[in-house]
């Protein structure tokens, strides 16, 4: 590694340190983070900067590896217009948002985009059938019958469903959310 | 110095318990500061007599049969030191403070001795008070409008934290076990409304009668310890085999580790909900820890009072209380003593000898019966209990053994280390998830039980039981209360001392009494009125947004019959049918440019 590639310049580092919720050391490494999973050739400074990380490079990274959500919070942070790809600035904004410094709703605002599964800004009953299969693992034993999956999903409505239009919005979600004080130690990521 | 267990194979429940821990720890090292600053440090300033008995000085008691303990000579051997024996003329326990008569020095020892266990116990009770309060938003006791159950488990309980893939399978068996028995209940408690009179009769004829028996259970548990205690202190004195020494700690231990396995047992005999039967386990497992003790105080306190305060002694002869050679509060702090190590050594040969061998035995040896065994779990509940035990008794014996809560912290400190090893190496999780806000509620309220049940017996001591003639502070006194209205009268202009009466007198706390009723009853008037405006918003709020979607339904149905192209508006969620990407009421649509705001840190 020559000289370019092992510091962020200052000036980078401030804005990105006013920018997100990160402190300085958790920006360079993250940055560090993420040169590791670029090629050879593009881990100097200018390059790391533009290039974009393949979703399937990413999820190799320890942290997501074993969770469920992988694929959403990738989709979700993505810039791409495929979707595809994380920059270094979303790759910052990932951690940002899952960083014990984000405020609840910022964390909410991106956990309602995480769960809503099918991307039309509501949660309705096939993204909560989803989400209970994430939750619940593919096993035989451990997934929910058809009854079961039907009943919860409906219990889940009657109580979070306030305005009884059978979906789930973003208000409504943050009025769950706020009764859980469990949820930002929760919705936690740390490199 | 002590750091959070890496525990997420756990969840944050048991997390919880370590902070808790972590927490009484602090709290019993601010109760012995504030216990030697306020007694021990004066009392080597004022270069007071060494402690030690004091001599006989009252004409009731003929000299001594026995001879006194040489203060040079303490004594090394190791069960000296089990028992106290060996540390009875320390600090350690209340006969050894000796003062000279009130009126002699500026600084009132006695005053300080009799008020910092109160001041103690009254600092407990506010911190832990403040630490439930802010817990109480967000306990189950609130009503399911205002608790959303599920959702608030579908949407809050991954832990984003977990990186290993073992972790993440028993997180995801744990979380559909905690659905299935969520689900289950409902289908209980539906099935429950649906039945005949005569049905929920003898459901509830059962639900009292298994009360009932488990009440008697307790009770009887509870007798054997009185049992337990007069036995071993009517033979105190006579011979230091281990069995009569310890042998109240042990019946307590006996008593506290069989009972929740036969209340579990009998609870499983009938086919109630999982919830109702873990909080009667729970619920029935608290009311014996905390009555043994009690109980166990209380044989103590009999004996030690009966036989003293009273002018012919001659009949404690035969329980081995000699009025004038005894001192009734070294010997209750003794057995307090004694206790707490027993409770100590126990949690630590549970950990090496139980637990350890277990997890041993089953990792390495095959065979139906091993695997059925399985590792042990590790249960929340039971080892909240087993501290929150020990905390009780080191408040009951604040008076008559000041130095206890640093032996306790010393405990808690290698309690932690103990804890975490066990969890970490010997332990499986426990199916069964313990939410992290619920769980430190439930451990602030057992912990505010337990000091309940430890002031008690300390009020009632200190204002009415006469402290013994032949040590400690109080021997002149008629109950150890009676210092403060001395050193009132002593210290106090006659004007501050009505200002202090006045406190104390009916006249004062009537009005106080009043008025917090008052206070109450407004605050419950305006919850009540705050829970029907709420129930009046969401209507409201149902209302209009049908109304919303009634007014789009006439817009696309007048556009269609104006425009005459076939409808492009959006359909209401009556109709069923999916709605079109262009409408995604009250947030920012997907593909729109990503605005840097949202990640604006507060400004």
């Amino acid at each position: 590694m020559g000289s370019s590639t092992s510091h962020l310049s200052k000036e980078l580092l401030t804005e990105y340190q006013e920018l997100t919720f990160l402190t300085k050391q958790e920006i360079l490494l993250a940055h560090k983070r993420f040169s590791d999973l670029l090629p050879q050739e593009s881990r100097n400074m200018e390059d790391s900067l533009r290039v974009r990380v393949s979703t399937e490079q990413i999820l190799t990274l320890p942290e997501l590896k074993a969770n469920p959500f992988r694929e959403r919070i990738c989709r979700v942070f993505s810039t791409a217009p495929e979707r595809d790809s994380l920059s270094f600035e979303d790759f910052l904004d990932l951690f940002s948002v899952f960083s014990d410094a984000a405020t609840p709703e910022i964390k909410s605002h991106y956990a309602f985009r995480i769960f809503d599964f099918d991307d039309d800004g509501t949660l309705n009953k096939e993204d909560l059938k989803q989400l209970v299969n994430c939750l619940t693992g593919e096993g035989q034993d451990t997934q929910l019958s058809t009854t079961e999956m039907k009943q919860l999903i409906e219990n889940i409505l009657e109580e979070s469903d306030i305005d009884r239009d059978g979906t789930i919005n973003l208000s409504e979600f943050q009025h769950v959310i706020s009764r859980s004080p469990d949820f930002t130690s929760s919705f936690k990521i740390v490199l | 110095m002590l750091q959070r267990p890496k525990a997420r194979l756990f969840g944050t429940g048991i997390q919880s318990y370590f902070t808790f821990l972590r927490f009484l720890m602090v709290l019993n090292l601010l109760t012995f500061l504030l216990t030697s600053s306020l007694v021990l440090l004066p009392l080597a300033w004022l270069h007071s007599p060494e402690p030690g008995p004091a001599l006989n000085t009252s004409y009731h008691c003929p000299t001594s049969r026995e001879p006194q303990p040489d203060l040079s000579r303490i004594h090394l051997h190791l069960w000296d030191v089990f028992t106290g024996r060996a540390l009875s003329n320390t600090y350690l326990f209340y006969g050894s403070y000796r003062m000279g008569p009130e009126s002699d020095s500026q600084y009132s020892v006695r005053l300080a001795y009799l008020l910092s266990p109160l001041t103690c116990l009254l600092l407990c009770f506010c911190g832990t008070v403040r630490r439930m309060v802010k817990g109480l938003l967000h306990k189950r006791l609130l009503s399911r409008d205002y608790r959303p159950r599920l959702s608030s488990k579908v949407f809050v309980s991954w832990d984003f934290c977990i990186r290993s893939r073992e972790a993440a399978t028993i997180k995801q068996h744990s979380i559909s076990n905690e659905f299935k028995i969520e689900l289950q209940e409902e289908q209980r408690t539906l099935q429950m409304q649906q039945q005949t009179r005569k049905q929920r009769a003898r459901q509830l004829l059962s639900y009292v009668g298994l009360n009932m028996i488990i009440g008697l259970l307790v009770v009887g548990g509870i007798s054997a310890i009185y049992w337990a205690t007069k036995f071993s202190q009517n033979y105190k004195d006579e011979s230091l085999s281990l069995l009569l020494q310890y042998m109240s700690p042990g019946v307590i231990s006996l008593v506290n580790n069989l009972g929740p396995l036969l209340f579990g047992f009998l609870v499983q005999l009938e086919n109630y909900p999982p919830n109702t039967e873990i909080n009667l386990t729970l619920f029935w497992c608290v009311v014996l820890k905390l009555s043994s003790l009690g109980m166990f105080l209380f044989s103590l306190r009999q004996q030690a009072v009966l036989c003293s305060g009273r002018s012919d002694h001659s009949s404690c002869e035969p329980h081995g209380y000699n009025q004038c050679d005894q001192c009734w509060e070294n010997s209750v702090g003794q057995e307090l003593y004694k206790l707490s190590i027993f409770d100590f050594f126990l949690m630590l040969a549970f950990a090496f000898l139980i637990t350890l061998p277990r997890r041993l035995l089953v990792d390495h040896l095959s065979g139906q019966f091993w695997v059925w065994l399985g590792r042990e779990e590790f249960l929340v509940p039971k080892n909240v209990l087993d501290i929150v035990a020990g905390q009780t008794i080191t408040w009951m014996g604040l008076f008559y053994c000041p130095l206890l809560p640093l032996l306790t912290s010393i405990f808690i400190f290698f309690t932690f280390y103990v804890k975490k090893y066990t969890l970490l190496r010997n332990c499986r999780p426990s199916p069964r998830l313990f939410q992290a806000s619920s769980a430190t509620f439930f451990f602030q309220l057992v912990l505010l039980l337990g000091l309940l049940v430890a002031s008690v017996p300390l009020l009632y001591v200190i204002s009415s039981i006469p402290s013994s003639v032949n040590c400690g502070l109080f021997s002149n006194y008629s109950a150890p209360w009676q210092v403060v209205p001395e050193a009132m009268a002593l210290r106090l202009s006659p004007s501050a001392q009505k200002v202090f009466y006045y406190f104390g007198s009916n006249t004062f706390w009537y009005p106080i009494l009043i008025l917090l009723s008052l206070t109450l009853t407004v605050c419950l008037s305006q919850s009540g009125a705050n829970k029907r405006a709420i129930k009046g918003l969401r209507r409201q709020l149902l209302w209009q947004v049908r109304e919303k979607w009634h007014l789009v339904e006439d817009l696309s149905r007048l556009l269609q019959e104006s425009g005459g192209s076939d409808s492009w508006g959006p359909e209401s969620p009556s109709s069923r049918s999916s709605r079109p990407r262009s409408f995604c009421p009250g947030f920012p649509c997907p593909g729109s440019p990503r605005s840097r705001s949202f990640m604006d840190p507060g400004k």
